[in-house]
């Protein structure tokens, strides 16, 4: 059975070797179109992927941010019970709740106050201290992130190991401002970390909460996840606490959604250029069966039946779907080489200095799955463009057929 | 005896009224050399397509070797064109794209004959024809005679009993014709083989046993 296919492809291949030109046309017609997709799916791919990569090396996407979320007027506060539900996910290293509280500095400089219990801040977020040591629990000092102790060692002169005065705002039964003074003293500094910790200051929580006098709500949580990978994951389970999730990840949500919009329109010309090709294939068969029609004609009258010519004209599409296929992919590999090599000093010229990274890698990248996929879309195209003149070959009538009637 | 060919009662309408064939009634017998006479438009062709089981008729029987065709049912149709009926048209009726011998062996690629046995096969046939040496000739390099030849060789090839063959010389000089006729006689002869040939002269069907003639759908003689 085989052995018969086999001799049926053979057939095929010798039909399409009596029309080089026409077939090489038509191969050419379906190689532009898989170039098409292969080559702007490569181009898309690879400029996601840097940059995803440039995202990654600028940012510190294992870290998330939980805030509490309000939604139709009610607010889903973060619970120590949902906290622990988060330590529990899997990939989650560390969580910690802080809240957040402002003080100013005698001379009205701002204090934008960070209330964190010491050992879990530092496993999610790393401190590295440039002078100086962490904070005590439940003594009154703190740790100034890097920009604030240059701007307060600058204006106020307050220096590593100083005591100064807070004021923390209260506001009596009246409504009445009054400032209270409270005696902190600065025992650490941050190194510079380009993020919101290089404003702040870092008070341990119960401390904090003794200032304030009242107890606290956690109006923030930080979350550390072990992978990269994992990130999408945990914001899932953050999200389905009824929480909102923010962080460097969503950057990469937001590349990857660009990316999306943007490739689906281009696949969509793509896909233009593999239409017209298929038809190419649908008129290079068409008319080979019409002038074919006394040949087929006898081939019935002796003994081929309709599924034999359906086979017959179909082997030849899919011999010619294989070559376009092979092509189409060449010519994909081609064009990655050219974006690659001339296409990409140029995008880098176009997209500034902070993208410079692309210059080490490769800006449109060709995965041995895409060139498959390229094949298989090659076969699938010409094969369905080949089924309207393989059924129209096997509906003539064969007594028509041989006097060379369609 | 049992007959080749019976046909009871055959009668053909075309969708557009016109009646080709009228209640035709013919026997012919084993390994019999029958001509099928008749002006044009008398129906010959009608019922060679109809025997060949590549039309079927509006009413009445076909029997090969006594087993009635079964015109409604595809498959029958196919073997009968693939194991008991070979064809010989007029010109033109070779596959371009293949040689000589390919030619031959085609009907054996419908049949599922294996490659090795095909070409043995028609490598045979085409020696009974006298064109061995011409096997690997396409059909443009043969001459009208020896492109008659190889469809003869390629009628036999499946071992059907019976061949139809539709004017085969309608196209060849009379000496050739002639070569074609005495061929066909004497694949008749030394193999059994049934034939029933249409032809419109005279002088051809001197070759044959005896004339079947079509006159306006209806059998005359």
């Amino acid at each position: 059975m085989i052995g018969r296919e086999v001799d049926f492809i053979k057939l095929s291949a010798r039909q399409l070797m009596t029309k080089r030109l026409r077939v090489a046309l038509t191969v050419v017609g379906i190689a532009i179109g898989v170039a098409a997709v292969i080559g702007i799916v490569a181009l898309g791919d690879g400029i996601r992927y840097q940059a995803i990569e440039t995202i990654k090396a600028q940012s510190d996407l294992t870290l998330i941010e939980v805030h509490p979320k309000t939604s139709e007027g009610v607010t889903q506060f973060i619970t120590d019970a949902g906290l622990e539900r988060l330590r529990s996910t899997p990939h989650v290293v560390a969580v910690a709740p802080v809240f957040s509280d402002s003080y100013t500095t005698k001379r009205q400089t701002f204090l934008p106050v960070l209330a964190v219990r010491a050992e879990e801040i530092d496993r999610v977020v790393h401190l590295r201290y440039t002078e100086g040591r962490p904070f005590s629990p439940g003594k009154m000092e703190v740790v100034f992130g890097s920009a604030l102790r240059d701007r307060l060692q600058r204006n106020e002169g307050i220096r590593m190991g100083d005591n100064f005065t807070a004021l923390v705002r209260e506001y009596d039964e009246q409504g009445m401002p009054h400032d209270k003074q409270v005696s902190l003293i600065l025992v650490g500094a941050l190194g510079d970390r380009d993020d919101q910790f290089d404003r702040i200051v870092l008070l341990d929580m119960a401390t904090a909460a003794d200032i304030r006098g009242t107890g606290q709500q956690y109006d923030k949580a930080f979350i550390r996840v072990d992978e990269v990978d994992a990130v999408f994951s945990v914001v899932d389970q953050v999200t389905a606490q009824g929480l909102e999730a923010a962080g460097a990840f969503e950057q990469i949500r937001t590349v990857n959604q660009f990316m999306d919009a943007i490739l689906i329109v281009f696949m969509l010309f793509a896909a233009f250029a593999l239409v017209v090709g298929g038809l190419m294939i649908t008129t290079t068969m068409i008319t080979s069966v019409y002038e074919r029609t006394r040949e087929i004609g006898i081939s019935m009258a002796i003994g081929a039946s309709e599924n034999d010519v359906v086979r017959m004209v179909l082997y030849e599409c899919l011999l010619i779907g294989i070559i376009g296929g092979i092509v189409g992919v060449a010519f994909g590999y081609i064009f990655t080489v050219v974006m690659n090599t001339v296409g990409k000093p140029f995008i880098i010229s176009r997209l500034g200095t902070e993208f410079s990274s692309l210059f080490g890698s490769e800006i449109a990248k060709l995965s041995p799955e895409m060139m498959i996929a390229g094949l298989v879309i090659a076969v699938v195209f010409s094969l369905a463009a080949g089924i309207y003149p393989a059924v129209k070959a096997a509906r003539m009538n064969p007594v028509d057929a041989i006097r060379g009637f369609m | 005896m049992t007959a080749a060919i019976r046909t009871e009662s055959v009668t053909k309408i075309f969708s557009n009224h016109v009646k080709a064939l009228s209640d035709v009634s013919i026997t012919i017998e084993r390994g019999e050399f029958v001509a099928l006479v008749g002006r044009s438009g008398s129906g010959k062709s009608t019922l060679m397509n109809i025997l060949g089981g590549l039309d079927s008729p509006s009413s009445g029987s076909v029997f090969f070797d006594d087993m009635p065709v079964d015109y409604r049912n595809r498959s029958n149709l196919i073997n009968l064109r693939r194991r008991q009926v070979g064809f010989i048209f007029q010109m033109f009726n070779l596959i371009p794209s293949l040689n000589a011998l390919e030619n031959v062996a085609y009907p054996l690629l419908f049949n599922y004959t294996p490659k090795n046995e095909r070409n043995e096969k028609a490598m045979q046939l085409l020696s009974l024809v006298g064109l061995s040496d011409r096997a690997d000739h396409l059909p443009h390099q043969l001459s009208g005679g020896e492109q008659q030849r190889v469809a003869i060789a390629r009628a036999l090839v499946a071992d059907s009993r019976v061949v139809l063959a539709d004017e085969p010389t309608g196209n060849l000089d009379s000496k050739m014709s002639a070569e074609i006729y005495q061929l066909m006689r004497k694949v008749n002869r030394e193999r059994g083989v049934t034939f029933l040939v249409v032809t419109h002269e005279r002088d051809l069907a001197s070759y044959c046993d005896r004339t079947i003639e079509l006159r306006d759908g209806m059998v005359v003689s």
